[in-house]
């Protein structure tokens, strides 16, 4: 089929709300650059929420997964050497010795420092 | 088993149409999977993906009779938002207060937003017919593409363009949600974002109703007016019950895949149930005179529209069809030039 003549590209659409929040995919757009592309980003998609910052990216950059591809994302359930479940068992040993278990729970709650040190 | 072809690092062995090849590169394993899916396999695979509630994204296979069917509902509640905004900027020049033109303001400026995000869900469903949202646009001129019934009809005080905010948005609201759940992906994300908007949209119609309603004899008097007026398009906008009354009904196809998941009727139900109260709370009188919830079929019954009427309506045959269109297409032609004089550039 003859390509019509147009002056749009699709650019994809990543933005982030605060500035330690992750970028996430907003939506797609047609704009005929990159400083287009930001400006209708903005029109488009950031009228009301905070944003903190902006990426947007041609379509034809990005290389995706093709449908074979996805198939070998599946996952064996044989990893657990990798994961916190393969060590659930040093909870009823650490009772033994009369101490708590330093879960991911626990772990993550001393961001910021301890106020108990 | 067929070993096609055996090599020192690389083979590949083609069984049961699952293709394996074997290799290494550089001492790294690059064995890849590859299967060469029949058209009924392909069928049964998307099948199951929806029935478990999984999404179809636009690169993944699908039945041409989805592929259609969601180009017709997308590309026609694309270009119902962009016509959708036509009766409303006319109340732009016309709002009472400098808030008031902001607020309305605001509201065209989402519904182009959102025409926009679904036409870029229509597009790339288009991709395999090599069409784009040009072509969306001729196709409504022609008259191939309609837009939705209840932007055929003429905005003639303040009062309707609260009405619309409030109960088309409400009505719009209903059918909208009812699909946040579609099947498919592209279409869900970009009614998530709609919808939120949609919230201002009728809270923003409800404002301008509420002010008219506790204010003087006269401006009570045209929201009666505008509710007489709008009434048998609210009940018009969710369609027929069935495909009997026009004779194609996309409700069957949508809600077999998951599209959407009630019924015209279901909807409407719910439509009276949520707004019937709030309606009648402000003191107005709905039109019509034998409406009442029938305890027994759990069931609101009204008096049905005129489905002729209703007819001439998606025939563009409605009161303000011609002239919105001739709006959009005098303003497409008008500026065409643009498009021609940059694409020339580029190619």
């Amino acid at each position: 089929m003859e390509q019509k003549k147009t002056f749009y590209q699709e650019f994809e659409v990543f933005s982030k709300r605060t500035p330690s929040s992750p970028f996430q995919h907003q939506f797609s757009l047609l704009a005929p650059n990159a400083e287009m592309a930001m400006v209708m980003a903005q029109e488009n998609f950031m009228r009301r929420d905070p944003v903190a910052d902006i990426w947007v990216v041609n379509r034809e950059h990005i290389r995706g997964l093709t449908k074979e591809e996805k198939v070998t994302l599946q996952r064996l359930d044989n990893k657990d050497y990798r994961t916190t479940k393969g060590y659930g068992y040093l909870k009823k040993k650490w009772r033994h010795y009369e101490q708590q278990m330093l879960d991911e729970k626990e772990i993550l709650s001393w961001a910021g420092g301890n106020k108990n040190d | 088993m067929i070993i096609e072809n055996i090599l020192a690092i690389n083979i590949t062995i083609k069984y049961n149409n699952v293709k394996y090849t074997l290799y290494e590169k550089g001492g790294i394993n690059v064995s890849t999977l590859e299967k060469d899916f029949t058209e009924q396999e392909e069928l049964e695979k998307f099948v199951a993906r929806i029935e478990a509630g999984d999404k179809i994204e636009a690169d993944d296979w699908m039945p041409e009779e989805y592929r259609v069917a969601l180009i017709k509902l997308i590309s026609q509640h694309g270009i119902s938002e962009i016509m959708g905004a036509l009766p409303e900027k006319e109340w732009v020049p016309k709002a009472p207060s400098l808030r008031r033109k902001l607020g309305i303001m605001a509201k065209v400026q989402d519904e182009m937003g959102h025409g926009q995000l679904l036409l870029r869900v229509a597009e790339d469903l288009l991709k395999p017919y090599g069409k784009d949202r040009g072509d969306l646009m001729q196709d409504l001129f022609n008259g191939d593409l309609k837009f939705h019934n209840v932007f055929h009809m003429a905005t003639n005080t303040w009062a309707d363009a609260g009405m619309i905010g409030w109960l088309v948005d409400g009505a719009a609201i209903i059918t909208q949600t009812n699909m946040l759940g579609a099947s498919y992906g592209p279409y869900a994300r970009a009614l998530h974002r709609i919808c939120a908007e949609e919230v201002f949209h009728a809270q923003h119609g409800e404002a301008i109703i509420m002010a008219l309603a506790e204010g003087t004899e006269e401006q009570k008097q045209m929201i009666q007016e505008s509710l007489n007026d709008w009434w048998e398009a609210l009940l018009m906008f969710f369609g027929p019950a069935s495909s009997t009354t026009t004779g194609t009904s996309k409700q069957d196809v949508t809600i077999k895949y998951k599209i959407r998941t009630s019924t015209n009727e279901e909807l409407r139900q719910s439509f009276f149930s949520k707004y019937i109260p709030r309606i009648l709370s402000l003191g107005l009188t709905i039109p019509d005179p034998t409406l009442h919830f029938d305890e027994e079929q759990q069931l609101w019954v009204y008096q049905q529209p005129d489905w002729n009427k209703f007819k001439q309506i998606i025939r563009n045959n409605g009161p303000r069809s011609q002239a919105r269109l001739n709006l959009r297409r005098v303003s497409y032609e008008t500026n065409a030039w643009v498009l021609d004089a940059l694409s020339a550039a580029v190619n």
